[in-house]
């Protein structure tokens, strides 16, 4: 018995010290990249890098003020295409559609979209936005990453509004309101802040997409609003210093990454702290 | 409610920046040249003349601040693919568009030289102190395997004054398509039936023995890190990190070191055969002081240009670079272009046009 005992003690102990040792790992990692990113790319995140537009190859000075800026624009319109989208299929899934033959069809076609490849989307994209207005274009590229968001969007939400109780439901269909009331007025305020902290990691997830803007939004050596003309990105920008041979360029593909990271984690805690309402996420 | 506020900001701010990138009147309408007219020009293509496009791109645009063009160096296959669906207004290639893509096309297309490259073999042989030479069957056969010490009795003969060590040969090459592999293969398909039977000419190719490095960075570490490994390289990038380059033995039989001048010459031996459309290869050309590794890049345009502005402003650019830009080519080590063929270009220039009307 006593040879039993100690033998589960020891099984136990070993598999909470290995949940352990994965806990500190993940969060070690975390800090290991984020401390990487910002030691190359802290001395480089001056004045410059965010007002100037870049210098000529091999060329000193120059900053990426216009891939912030085109990288924000990008954001914003995957955003206004993802987030409408990505709801409205969620709330389908999950209220309207929920058993039915329709709604396992709509679910099954959401779960292939998340698994097509980023790329594939940019292609998707390019030979029906870029080929026919006959530019590469920020509206292209906020399309591509747009269409990216919707899967991740509506499946969080999903998930989301199935956390919301079935009483808060019959409550308010008991008094009177019309269904389309209660998702409004009930659920959807209910389930605000884990349906907004799922858009957030859907932006974040989209924020470093290179591949789908290679055919979409290209880039854009200048400083350039414009949502028809080809538009400058942080990860497009990364990648293209950081695959140059010049010193000076990789220094300033580490800010662009300091500046991306930086952007990203902002968006997900101001989320957590302005997002009102109760977190069905933990 | 907060949510909604922001969202109207949002669109509200979209809709200024849509607005706004149209007609930009405080810059544009003060200019002195009244018919100047704000474009944005899209090119995109070959990495190998960026760093020159770019600087090209700089000065041009300081002279003619109506004008922006917006360069991105993609490659040349991929250059060449979206300048074909006229996604961008000029595209950018190292290797000259073969007869099925350009009758795939949808206009006329019109190659533009801009300047020349040219390729050197760098090596690692740390015995080794002075400059080995090459001969072009020699290359050849080092590519192929065949030759695999560098102490093989035909390397021995062409360097009688150095003392070649008895190491193995480790072959280097592109693992990426590019222009550089484009023209080192032109001229081994040039010198060498066989190379041009079994291996052949492109971006990539099926290289029979070596390993791959991406970019010229790429095969310049791995050459620097291998000793006893041969590898090649653009000029610009060989001077420019001060690799250790072979003499090569060039059609009339002299051996010559890459340079831009040997570029030139190898340009000038083969102007008198240049073709009309200007697509031509310099590989192996004939002259005593030829470099035979050489070749042209490109600047793809439409002959019928489909808006008048960005066509005009592209044609002044290119007329620009050509005449103007040759003191900033010899800087970054570019061969710029012979006279003979600049008037050829000259020709093409002066050929866009708009409704049957020149653009320039």
């Amino acid at each position: 018995m006593k040879i039993l005992e100690n033998h589960r003690l020891i099984w136990s102990r070993l598999m909470v010290g290995f949940c352990g040792l994965s806990t500190l790992l993940i969060s070690g990692l975390l800090l290991l990249v984020l401390g990487y990113i910002t030691l190359h790319g802290l001395p480089g995140a001056n004045l410059n890098f965010f007002t100037r537009l870049p210098a000529p190859v091999g060329m000193e000075g120059g900053g990426l003020a216009q891939a912030v800026a085109g990288s924000f624009i990008l954001i914003g319109l995957a955003c206004l295409i993802g987030i409408p989208w990505g709801i409205g299929a969620g709330i389908f899934l999950s209220e309207v559609g929920k058993d039915s033959w329709w709604g396992e069809g709509v679910r099954f076609a959401v779960d292939v979209l998340s698994g097509v490849p980023s790329i594939i989307t940019g292609i998707f994209v390019y030979s029906i936005l870029v080929v026919k207005l006959q530019s590469f274009s920020a509206l292209a590229g906020g399309v591509a990453l747009g269409i990216i968001m919707v899967p991740l969007v509506a499946r969080n939400t999903e998930g989301i509004l199935q956390l919301v109780p079935q009483g808060l439901r019959e409550a308010a269909l008991a008094l009177g309101l019309p269904f389309w009331k209660v998702i409004l007025k009930i659920i959807l305020p209910t389930a605000a802040r884990g349906i907004g902290i799922g858009v957030t990691l859907a932006v974040a997830g989209v924020a470093g997409e290179t591949a789908p803007l290679f055919f979409t939004s290209l880039s854009n050596n200048y400083w350039s609003l414009g949502l028809l003309e080809p538009i400058a990105s942080l990860p497009m920008e990364i990648f293209r210093y950081a695959t140059a041979p010049f010193a000076a360029w990789h220094e300033l593909a580490w800010t662009g990454a300091l500046v991306l990271i930086t952007i990203v984690v902002s968006g997900m805690l101001l989320a957590r702290i302005l997002l009102p309402g109760y977190n069905f996420r933990r | 409610m907060r949510i909604r506020g922001l969202l109207v900001v949002f669109i509200l701010f979209l809709l200024w920046t849509a607005g706004g990138c149209g007609g930009q009147p405080g810059r544009g309408g003060g200019d002195d040249a009244p018919e100047a007219k704000k474009v944005l020009i899209n090119g995109a293509g070959a990495s190998f003349p960026n760093p020159l496009y770019s600087r090209w791109i700089a000065e041009y645009c300081k002279l003619n601040k109506n004008v922006r063009i917006n360069y991105q160096s993609i490659g040349s296959g991929a250059g060449i693919q979206q300048f074909s669906q006229k996604v961008i207004d000029f595209g950018g290639t190292d290797a000259p568009m073969p007869d099925d893509q350009l009758a795939r096309a949808p206009g006329e297309v019109l190659h533009i030289p801009t300047v020349m490259g040219a390729v050197a073999v760098t090596y690692n042989i740390p015995e080794v102190k002075g400059k080995i030479k090459l001969s072009p069957d020699v290359l050849a056969d080092i590519y192929q395997g065949r030759i695999a010490k560098w102490n093989d009795r035909r390397l021995e003969e062409l360097n009688t004054e150095v003392k070649l060590p008895d190491r193995s040969i480790l072959v280097v090459h592109r693992s990426d398509g590019s222009g550089t592999t484009n023209i080192f293969t032109d001229y081994l398909s040039s010198v060498s039936p066989e190379w041009r039977q079994k291996v052949g000419q492109g971006t990539a190719v099926d290289w029979p023995v070596g390993v791959g490095g991406k970019g010229n960075e790429g095969v310049s570490r791995q050459v620097q890190a291998t000793e006893g490994s041969i590898g090649y390289v653009e000029l610009a990038y060989a001077l420019l990190n001060r690799l250790p380059f072979a003499l090569l033995k060039n059609s009339s039989g002299q051996f010559v070191e890459p340079s831009v001048e040997g570029t030139i010459f190898a340009a000038a031996g083969a102007a008198s055969n240049m073709p009309d459309d200007l697509r031509v290869s310099i590989v192996n050309a004939p002259g005593h002081k030829a470099y035979p590794i050489a070749g042209y890049t490109y600047i793809l345009v439409y002959k019928e240009q489909g808006d008048p502005d960005k066509g005009r402003e592209l044609a002044r650019f290119l007329w620009w670079a050509i005449h103007e830009g040759d003191q900033m080519a010899n800087d970054l080590h570019y061969a710029p272009l012979p006279g003979e063929v600049q008037k050829k270009v000259e020709e093409k220039l002066k050929s866009i046009h708009f409704k049957g009307k020149s653009l320039l």
